[in-house]
């Protein structure tokens, strides 16, 4: 079958995009085409200006319009505080709770030497400067419950040893709301494991 | 639990096959070559998803087609119908429960428990520690999800420790010595979990085996399995020692590039009245030990999942002299639905016949009552 050019360049430029395929590509390209000019010129606006005017924050890393982002701008903030999480999609999934105050720090991944990932190739090191910088009283360590996200914590945690500051874990184990009966073994298993004294 | 009929078509050398089956003992009888091991193929697709001897699922599409499928009707408080099909050109496997199509093998895996007996089970007791350590993770893992879980964080540690590891001999770069540190405290606190359910497996399972093993043979010998941890797990403080070993061994670990420490180097030592059963043991006392494993196995899950496994038996008469097998038959009935291949249907006149059964006979994949 022959496409028009065009429009294959465009499936192939979609589709190289995370969580879309082939037939996903070609419906978006499809799509876009019987869309009037405005709506993608809108579109292409809003991406280019995307790459153009968002940077990272020089002090968390987070995703900003400036040199600092809101967040380490804002006189609101406790300044007392830094969380440290993986991406900064993490830092969205953490302020819609409202529950947390405090600062950032973007690691921009975690530690996985098969994927060649060391220690070096994360903003480890920038966080240690902080620390003195900012009066930081406490570390909270907000990391996957995986095997790469605990290890990368537990290192960072060796790291704070030396200096006088609080490092705390995110808590693990069963969502909220959900009956204990519904929830998977595996997840039960771990809060057990990870239980707390109460008294 | 209870398999009440399966469907089979294109699946291996059956075309069309359709077997009703009894809640009791399943005698299936055929030659060489008739297609009796494929039944109990069939039954472990529709309890795990998973082919029985890990063979490619485009070896069991009958010559020539385009796709296999199975399915099953399962018994217990409800019923259960479970399809599976594999599609060659596609090179996809779909499996359904109740007409809905499930995605993860996870998710099925427990809900319709299955014992095995079939002939790799000689490396269990024959073959290195591998095959042993394997036995039991698979046992815990039908058990505990969270041991399951744990065994995924434990394996992907490991890997990751071993290219750290690698990457410290080839670059020489200290600084990578506190990220070693760092993987070491993951390996130590999954790998604690992981020796402590190890610990409490082999204590419990020891009086399994025990009574399994003293049904098949009345003489006095007694079975037994000790674990052998690469950590000394003796006192409270698995932990403690697991991270000294690792101290121990470090310069070590760094000039191989190998994890030298850890459940992953755990052996379990089958004995006989106390003499180690792969040094010492006769060719009739491993077999009895294998067969009393599965036996043992069936009832610890039973136990555990309060749900009673199905027992797929494969061929296992051949090689048992008549008092084992007698022995053997005798047990049969305390377990539940089970399915036994066999090729020679004299024998089965002198085991055991006025139990609940029913004798299948399979003919080039066709199926006829006895």
């Amino acid at each position: 079958m022959i496409i028009a050019e065009p429009l294959q360049i465009a499936i192939d430029e979609l589709s190289k995009l995370p969580s879309i395929g082939k037939k996903t590509a070609q419906r978006l390209a499809l799509h876009l085409l019987k869309s009037d000019k405005q709506t993608v010129e809108a579109l292409v606006k809003s991406l280019v200006e995307l790459k153009e005017k968002i940077t990272f924050c020089r002090n968390c890393f987070n995703i900003s319009t400036d040199e600092l982002c809101d967040i380490c701008k804002s006189a609101k903030r406790d300044r007392t505080m830094i969380c440290v999480v993986e991406e900064a999609s993490d830092i969205i999934a953490i302020e819609k709770t409202n529950e947390y105050n405090g600062l950032y720090h973007v690691l921009g991944g975690v530690l996985n030497p098969l994927a060649n990932v060391t220690a070096d190739k994360l903003k480890i090191n920038e966080l240690l400067p902080r620390i003195e910088k900012e009066g930081t009283k406490e570390i909270i360590l907000a990391l996957n419950p995986d095997a790469e996200g605990d290890t990368t914590a537990l290192f960072i945690a060796r790291l704070l040893k030396s200096y006088h500051v609080k490092v705390t874990r995110i808590a693990r184990g069963l969502p909220i709301g959900g009956d204990l009966e519904f929830a998977d073994e595996a997840t039960i298993g771990r809060a057990f494991l990870g239980r707390i004294i109460v008294q | 639990m209870v398999l009440r009929q399966i469907d089979l078509t294109n699946f291996r050398l059956h075309r069309k096959t359709t077997i009703n089956f009894s809640d009791g003992i399943n005698y299936i009888i055929g030659g060489n070559g008739q297609g009796k091991t494929t039944i109990l193929e069939a039954i472990y697709y529709l309890c795990t998803t998973k082919n029985i001897n890990a063979a490619a699922d485009s070896d069991v599409v009958s010559f020539g087609q385009e796709m296999f499928e199975a399915s099953g009707d399962f018994n217990e408080l409800s019923k259960d119908h479970t399809k599976i099909v594999f599609d060659l050109s596609r090179n996809k496997k779909f499996y359904y429960l109740n007409e809905k199509a499930v995605n993860s093998s996870a998710s099925v895996i427990g809900r319709f428990p299955i014992v095995v007996l079939i002939q790799s089970d000689h490396a269990i007791t024959l073959g290195g520690p591998s095959d042993r350590r394997k036995f039991v993770d698979t046992v815990i893992s039908q058990a505990s999800q969270t041991y399951l879980r744990l065994l995924i964080d434990y394996n992907k540690t490991l890997k990751q420790r071993t290219n750290l590891l690698l990457q410290i001999r080839e670059t020489g770069n200290n600084r990578l010595l506190e990220q070693l540190n760092a993987w070491s405290e993951s390996l130590v606190n999954a790998g604690t979990e992981i020796i402590k359910h190890r610990k409490n497996f082999v204590n419990e399972f020891n009086i399994y085996i025990k009574e399994a093993y003293n049904r098949i043979m009345t003489d006095k010998e007694e079975p037994e399995i000790l674990y052998e941890s690469s950590v000394n797990t003796e006192t409270q403080t698995i932990e403690e020692n697991f991270k000294s070993a690792l101290l121990n061994e470090r310069d070590n670990e760094i000039r191989r590039a190998v994890n030298l420490v850890g459940p992953h180097r755990d052996e379990f030592i089958f004995k006989i009245n106390g003499l180690e059963l792969r040094r010492f043991g006769s060719q009739g006392q491993h077999k009895t030990f294998q067969v009393s494993l599965r036996f043992g196995e069936f009832f610890y899950l039973k136990e555990k999942l309060g749900k009673t496994p199905i027992f797929l038996m494969d061929d296992i008469f051949g090689e048992l002299d008549i008092y084992r097998a007698s022995k053997i038959s005798e047990y049969l009935p305390k377990v539940g639905q089970t399915f036994i291949t066999m090729t020679d249907l004299t024998k089965l006149d002198d085991l055991n016949k006025k139990e609940n059964r029913l004798v299948i006979i399979i003919e080039q994949g066709k199926a006829s009552y006895a």
